[in-house]
Order: structure tokens, then C-alpha cells, then sequence
């Protein structure tokens, strides 16, 4: 179990770095497809004890797309590379319920899990680009309150799917010749609105009973869809106040659905650019400024708000919005920030540049340590999604400099206690239904 | 014959072995969810210089299914890891055109490409698990013309999508912040009878162009699908001069659909039991015949008949059988054989559970590289898929034992020659149609 007061970290897989121009620096690398660079800042992560590593996903892509995410490796197959390639720490994928079947997404995700002995976590999204549908044979992306509504079916199938095999069914006696034992297969039989499931799964139950379930929607659908199922909750927040409402309102959904307070562990993105002197990430910042592609820009602005912005004038404010049906985590975020820090278009554009709208954090050791501090102790997070401008060289100075103070502080831990990425987040193993049933029977 | 045509080799990892009662051997091992067993196998084939390793899939299980097929890690996902655990052997896997979305397989087999550079095949099959529907919200299993049809407007979109970026079309240009090159981007636009898919897919093409493209399909629409698409294609035979017949009939349909008749590599399968003499060997297979549930075992057989056969006597002749419409090769070579050989059901049953169907050759490693001479140079295959009784042993054995005999007589490399899946097969990396049109210019262009 991780202690209570620790925080818990994540490293932001982005192929070629949060910043919209981070790729162009001098000393930057590409990793979208070149595995020997993601390879380099997933260990740098192991090195620094980080929870997991996780990797965003969609199923589009155009010629206007952040360079980061525009041709990449598929996640689940990169992982499963990963998995060999790392011992202890984490490994999360985003995996669409809107563009894929339960039975499949199920194999995937336990066969990830039983390679990686324990450390895999599905970051549960129902599709926020639109353009996937016309990859599916599907005219239009369904409407939101279908999409979760399929997610809800689908998640509940694919546990039974998971639950199909008790812990143990698989005897293997040589002597006897009994292979499997029979009473240990449940058999779903799932007829739902969206999906109708027979089952048994063709592979065993994952050794974290199920992988880690984790969600980012900020909808209303989507904070009721989490408080119900979700055990890491991805933010994007803009200030300390906002956040530490935004976790308490997901704690009372949570206990409102009948979960412990503490059943969620909350993660705020944040943009971390380490640097000897403020100066100096002040500077590193507006060099990446200067790289930074408007185009692309104004396209990940775009996507956030869920309006197309370029026909609005760049010194001109930020123009008033209808709400969101996409990211509207992202889209309330950054309305708030536009209107506290009155912002022009252009300049919310160049905000959203470094670091995918999420917050940014520059300059040494210290001062970065304190802000993160400040969050998890006055109760904004259980911890840091962190994202980097660009890879691999920030991961490492991050593990350098950052990670020991958090530790010298008690705030983060010296070395991994347990080996799954349950463990490390400090959430305990589902027990299969027909146990916990069995179990109750002998208590009561 | 040192420098001659040499045969290509695979082999079927099975998770435990491809005799129903091979994991009670003693020293068997179970690689169905124990990644080290399968990274041992791979290393194994590996150190043979073998071709590629290939992972069967199935999207349903049951009790009675073959202990080897019944629970195991999910292949893609494996080939990920083994592409990390291996350096230069091709990794193939099944994935169903069936129960899938081409546009998720499609980024999936370019990944695993891209991340073992260049080493990826896909077993294109329709599915030959009827049970697989009810997992997928299906009423039934569609029928079998209905399957090819899909198939092969599947395997179109994913070469589509494949083809969405020419080679260079990442540029990132530091200087000049060009990351990408807008005219090496083709978006597919694809409507058809199955699938509407419009890309572009958001992975370059993969280092092969394609993943090798593999069949196993032995019906009508399986082998004029093969002869139009196929690179690979296993096979079932059991006797040689059924197995060139076989070939020769594929290389004829290969030239109607207007490719080289060696465009694709036809490799049986062929399980081996090693011994030191012919006797031994034959003492080890009824030693795993006492091995065997006998349910599994009917299962594999009914499975491979399209009929489920528990409804038969056991001492009778082997019944006429309707013509099945799952596994026609099988059911077709396995029923000839019960003629040929006079066999009763369950006779017929404990042969096809040795090697779910597929030949079985024992003895010592002289007379099993004899065997496979006289198939390679008759003509009978371009190689083998082979496949073990259990692991990892029997697949030591096989490379340590037989595979330099290969090289001694020039009928198999010595060391890797290329480093993509494609070099090993002696196929040609399909080029972009984009490219290919230049191409067609160039050749066009008057020479004067």
C-alpha cells in the first residue's frame, strides 16, 4: 500500500513533446515512431518511481493535428513493448468504447496485463474527435449522452468479461490430466441496449483482477460516469481554488454513488520545465515560443473549445462560447483563465501552445516543488499528471532534479514498495464476484 | 546446392503444444500466459535462423477446447513484446477480418511493424470458430461466402490505409518547421458493400509497405483469396502427392490472377517427434497418446470435420460426412486420409490430436531432413510450419538437431541474410501506389 501522503505521478506519453513547437528545438527527439526515444524517457520515469506512464489515443488524424500526435505508435502493442522493456512502473492507454468491441479490448487489456505482471490501466474515453466515425463506417460521432452510455455497458461487460475465470481455474495437473477446473468459469451471458456478450474470455482473469480504470471526461456525464467507476480521474484545472473544488465535488459524486471518498485518485495535468534559474525557463519557454506553428495552434485551441477559432481575430479577446459537447474539462479550463488573466485570442493560443491547455510550471527545483506541494496539501490533488515540452531531455531533468526534492520532502516515495500499478496507486484488487459472494457467506 | 533455392521455415507457437496431451509431458511448459516460455520459444527459433514465429487466434473458448488453445495472451499484444525480445525472426499472428475494425488492425499491425522494423505478418482468416459471434452482439456466424467477400474488402482498406502516407512524408524540418510533407499524404476514401473508411491513418506506412501477408483458407473462395492476395499459405496435406497437387493448383490460380507463380510460399504443416531411432521416436508418441482427454481430443477432430463427431462410435469406420463449411482443408485431407488408411473414428481421432490435423513425421533427425528434402524438391513445398508436440524441448531439439543438417545440405541458411520478414520470404516490399504510378512514367517515357 502507498502511503496517504504521498503523491502519486504519471508520466504524459507525447510522442514529440507537449509544446506545440517543442519538436523543433536543438536538442529535442521525436519519439512517435522512433521506439529507442520513448524508451529512454519511460526508464528515466522508472528511475524516478513515477506511478505509470500513459499514453493519450485517438483514431483520426489530419494534416492540421498537433505534430505530437499526428502519425504515431499504436499504444496497446507499444506497451506490450514496454512491458519488456521496464520492471516496475505503470503502463496506461487510452482505449475508445465508442470504435471497438468489448471482447477485443478485453483480450487486449489482459493480455497486457499478464505481460506486464500487474501494471497495465485503461484510460476509459468515449471518443473526443469527431473525424473517428467516418473511420468506422459511421456517419456521425454518436451524441455524448449515447457515448456514455455505451461506455457505461461497455466497461460493466468487459469486467464480467474479466471475471470469466476465478483466480486459480487453471490447475494443469500433469498427473491427473485435469487441466482446468470447471467451477471456476463464470460465463457472462450479457444481453445489454449496445452489446450482447456470451462470453467466456480466452484468457485468464488480469492479475490486477482488473487493470487500473481511468477516465479524464469533465462533462457532467462524464464526472458521474467516473464517480461511479473511475479510480484515476485526469484534470485540467487553472487555478488552486478551481482544483480543489473540482476534487471535492468528484469525492461527494463519489461518495453519492456509494464509494469511499478517497476511492479516486485525482491528477491535474501539469507542464513541468525544469531550468538552473527562473531566467532560464523563462527563456527555454520563449524560445519554444518562437517555434511555435499558429496553424497547429490554433487547432489544439480549437479542439479544446469546441469551436472552430480561426475566423476570430488573434488581438482581439477571446470570443464568448457555447458550451462545449467535447472537451469540456479543457473548454471551461481555459474559458477561466482567458477571462481572470484577460487574455487576447492570440495570446490563450500561445497558452495552450505549451502545454496542450494544461498548466505550465518553469524554473528550478524548488519552486516547482513548492507549487506541487501546495496542490496536494491543501487537498487539489492526489498527485501529477506531468507533461513535457518536448522529449526525452526534460523527463530526465525532471528525474534529476525535481523528483529528489519531492522525496527529501516525504511527499513522494524513495523506491517502489509493490510490483503492480494497483499497488503503487494504493488501490486494492477486485475481488472476483462469486469470491467476495463466497466469502460474505462465510462471514455472515 | 550451397547457394540454391532454400526453404522456408516457420513455426506454429502453440502455447503448450499441438498435442492435445503434450502438457502433461514432464517437461513441458505452458507459454499460454507465461511470457518467458514464449520469448524462450521465439529466442529458440531464433537461434535456428528460422523465418518467423506465428501465433493461432480464436475469439471464443470452451471447456472442451485443446488445453494449448483454451486461455492465452492475446497475439498482437504478444507480438509486441516479442518484437523487443527478438532481433531478426518475423512474428506473424491470426487476426479475424470477421470480429474487427480494419482501421484499429491496421494501426496495430503498422505498429508492431514499425517497432520490430520490419518483421510483422498477418494470417488473414474469416474465423473458423462459429461460437465467435455471440462474443461479438452477432446472431450467427456470417456465412461463408458473406466472410470472403468481407475479407477481401478488409484486406483492401488495410492496404489503403497502409499506403495513406508515401515514405518521407515526415519531414521535420527543424529549421524550416515543416513537419510534414502535405503531398506524400493519400486519404483512402474507401466505400464498399462492408466498410466505409475514409483515413487518413494516423501511423506512417510500415517499414515493409505491408506486413507479410499470410492464408491458411483451403476452400474455393480461400484459394482464389490466396492466389489474388496471399504471400504465404499453410497448408494441410498429409501425403506427398496430394500436397504437390495442392501447390500446383494454387501456382495455377496464382498465374490466372495474373502473378508469378512463386509469388506465394506454400508451407505445410509438419509436426515433428525427434528420436534417436525411428523406434523411439514412435515410443514417445504413444507415450503422449496415454496423455491424451479424450473430450479435447474430439473437439480438435469435430472442430477440423465442421460435424461434431462425440455422436459417432468410436470402433466404427469414420461416417460420411456432409461437406463442411469451416476448416474445408482439414476436413477434406483428414477424411481421405481415414479412407486411404481404412481408419475408424478413433483412430482418425488420436492422428488429428497429435497435430491438430497436420502431418506428423518421427524419427531421427536424418530421416525427418530426408522428408523434408523430398517435399522441398519435389515440389511439394517452399517449407514448413513446424510444430512441436509440447515446448520449449521438442522445439530445441528440432533446431539443434535437424536444422544443421539443413545447412549441411544447403536446403536452409546459416545466418540471416536481410533484417525484415519480407528479405527472409524472398518477397518483394510492395511499393506505394503512389510511387508505383512514377514508376509506370518512367518505364512509359520514350527512349531516345
Amino acid at each position: 500500500m502507498a502511503r496517504e501522503n504521498h503523491m502519486h505521478l504519471g508520466l504524459y506519453l507525447s510522442w514529440g513533446g507537449e509544446h506545440i513547437g517543442g519538436w523543433r528545438l536543438p536538442e529535442a527527439e521525436h519519439g512517435a515512431e522512433k521506439l529507442d526515444v520513448v524508451v529512454r524517457g519511460v526508464q528515466a520515469a522508472e528511475r524516478g518511481k513515477f506511478d505509470f506512464v500513459f499514453s493519450a489515443d485517438g483514431l483520426a488524424t489530419t494534416l492540421d493535428f498537433h505534430p505530437s500526435s499526428l502519425v504515431h505508435f499504436e499504444p496497446l502493442t507499444l506497451l506490450s513493448a514496454l512491458s519488456v522493456l521496464t520492471s516496475r512502473i505503470g503502463l496506461a492507454s487510452t482505449v475508445s468504447t465508442t470504435y471497438s468491441e468489448p471482447y477485443n479490448v478485453a483480450r487486449l487489456l489482459a493480455s497486457l496485463d499478464h505481460l506486464s505482471n500487474g501494471r497495465a490501466g485503461w484510460n476509459v474515453v468515449t471518443g473526443s474527435q469527431p473525424e473517428a466515425a467516418w473511420n468506422f463506417g459511421k456517419d456521425a460521432h454518436p451524441d455524448q449522452a449515447e457515448r456514455y452510455a455505451i461506455a457505461g455497458e461497455y466497461l460493466e461487460a468487459i469486467k464480467g468479461l474479466w471475471d470469466s475465470w476465478e483466480d486459480g481455474a487453471i490447475v494443469e495437473n500433469k498427473e491427473t490430466g485435469q487441466y482446468i477446473d470447471a467451477d471456476k468459469l463464470h460465463i457472462l451471458d450479457h444481453v445489454g441496449e449496445h452489446f450482447r456478450i456470451k462470453g467466456p474470455l480466452n484468457i485468464t482473469r488480469p492479475p490486477q483482477g482488473y487493470p487500473v480504470i481511468m477516465q479524464a471526461g469533465g462533462s457532467e456525464a462524464g464526472l458521474d460516469f467516473a464517480a461511479r467507476t473511475a479510480e484515476v480521474v485526469f484534470v485540467n484545472q487553472p487555478g488552486i481554488d478551481d482544483a480543489i473544488e473540482f476534487r471535492k465535488d468528484l469525492q461527494d459524486r463519489c461518495e453519492r454513488a456509494g464509494r469511499p471518498r478517497n476511492a479516486i485518485k485525482v491528477l491535474p495535468g501539469l507542464n513541468v520545465y525544469w531550468a538552473e534559474t527562473e531566467d532560464a525557463g523563462k527563456a527555454k519557454l520563449a524560445e519554444l515560443a518562437s517555434f511555435t506553428d499558429r496553424a497547429a495552434a490554433m487547432k489544439v485551441l480549437s479542439e479544446r473549445l469546441g469551436q472552430d477559432l480561426s475566423v476570430y481575430p488573434l488581438d482581439g479577446p477571446v470570443p464568448d462560447l457555447p458550451p462545449s459537447k467535447i472537451m469540456q474539462g479543457h473548454a471551461n479550463a481555459l474559458k477561466a483563465i482567458a477571462k481572470r488573466e484577460q487574455l487576447t485570442l492570440g495570446e490563450l493560443l500561445d497558452y495552450a501552445a505549451a502545454g496542450s491547455g494544461h498548466r505550465v510550471l518553469y524554473g528550478p527545483a524548488e519552486k516547482i516543488a513548492d507549487d506541487m506541494e501546495e496542490w496536494f496539501r491543501r487537498g487539489a490533488a492526489d498527485g501529477f499528471m506531468l507533461k513535457f515540452g518536448y522529449v526525452p531531455q526534460p523527463i530526465e531533468e525532471f528525474v534529476e532534479h525535481v523528483v529528489p526534492v519531492l522525496q527529501k520532502r516525504g511527499l513522494f516515495r524513495e523506491d517502489y514498495q509493490g510490483t503492480t500499478l494497483r499497488e503503487h496507486l494504493g488501490l486494492s484488487r477486485p475481488p472476483h464476484p462469486a469470491a467476495a459472494t463466497r466469502e460474505a457467506a462465510v462471514g455472515e | 546446392m550451397k547457394n540454391g533455392k532454400k526453404m522456408h521455415i516457420g513455426t506454429l507457437m502453440t502455447w503448450a503444444g499441438t498435442h492435445v496431451g503434450g502438457w502433461r509431458m514432464p517437461d513441458a511448459e505452458h507459454g499460454g500466459e507465461d511470457l518467458d516460455v514464449v520469448v524462450r520459444c521465439a529466442q529458440i527459433a531464433e537461434r535456428g535462423k528460422l523465418d518467423f514465429v506465428f501465433f493461432a487466434d480464436g475469439l471464443a473458448t470452451s471447456l472442451d477446447f485443446h488445453p494449448s488453445s483454451m486461455l492465452h495472451l492475446e497475439p498482437l499484444t504478444l507480438l509486441g513484446a516479442l518484437a523487443v525480445s527478438t532481433s531478426h525472426i518475423g512474428l506473424a499472428a491470426t487476426v479475424s477480418t470477421t470480429y474487427s475494425e480494419p482501421y484499429n488492425v491496421a494501426r496495430m499491425l503498422a505498429s508492431i511493424d514499425h517497432m520490430s522494423k520490419g518483421r510483422a505478418g498477418w494470417n488473414v482468416v474469416t474465423g473458423s470458430q462459429p461460437e465467435a459471434a455471440a462474443n461479438f452482439s452477432k446472431e450467427k456466424h456470417p456465412p461463408h461466402a458473406e466472410r470472403y467477400a468481407v475479407a477481401e474488402e478488409y484486406l483492401s482498406v488495410a492496404k489503403g490505409l497502409w499506403d495513406t502516407w508515401e515514405e518521407g512524408a515526415v519531414v521535420a524540418d527543424k529549421a524550416t518547421g515543416q513537419y510534414i510533407e502535405p503531398s506524400k499524404m493519400h486519404v483512402l476514401d474507401h466505400t464498399g458493400a462492408y466498410f466505409k473508411v475514409r483515413g487518413p491513418l494516423n501511423i506512417t506506412r510500415p517499414p515493409q509497405g505491408y506486413p507479410v501477408i499470410l492464408q491458411a483458407g483451403a476452400s474455393e473462395a480461400g484459394l482464389n483469396f490466396a492466389a489474388r492476395t496471399a504471400e504465404v499459405v499453410f497448408a494441410s496435406q498429409q501425403d506427398i502427392d496430394e500436397a504437390i497437387a495442392f501447390a500446383e493448383d494454387l501456382r495455377d490460380r496464382c498465374e490466372k490472377a495474373g502473378r508469378p507463380r512463386d509469388a506465394i510460399k506454400i508451407l505445410p504443416g509438419l509436426a515433428v517427434v525427434l528420436g534417436e531411432t525411428q523406434e523411439d521416436a514412435r515410443n514417445k508418441l504413444n507415450e503422449m497418446s496415454t496423455l491424451v482427454d479424450p473430450v479435447a481430443a474430439m473437439k480438435v477432430l469435430s472442430d477440423r470435420l465442421g460435424e461434431d463427431m462425440s455422436r459417432y462410435s468410436l470402433d466404427e469406420p469414420v461416417a460420411e460426412l456432409p461437406e463442411s463449411t469451416l476448416m474445408q482443408g482439414h476436413a477434406r485431407v483428414l477424411t481421405s486420409m481415414a479412407r486411404r488408411k481404412n481408419l475408424t473414428l478413433r483412430e482418425l481421432r488420436d492422428l488429428a490430436c497429435v497435430a491438430t490435423g497436420h502431418r506428423v513425421a518421427f524419427g531421427t533427425p536424418e530421416e525427418i531432413a530426408d522428408d523434408m528434402e523430398e517435399w522441398f524438391r519435389r515440389g511439394a513445398a517452399d517449407g514448413f510450419m513446424i510444430k512441436t508436440a509440447y515446448l520449449p524441448a521438442p522445439l530445441d531439439e528440432f533446431v539443434d538437431q535437424v536444422i544443421p543438417i539443413l545447412q549441411k545440405r544447403g536446403l536452409f541458411r546459416e545466418e540471416y541474410e536481410g533484417t525484415t520478414l519480407r528479405d527472409h520470404l524472398g518477397l518483394p516490399r510492395p511499393a506505394h501506389p503512389g510511387a508505383r504510378s512514377e514508376a509506370a512514367i518512367t518505364t512509359d517515357a520514350p527512349a531516345d
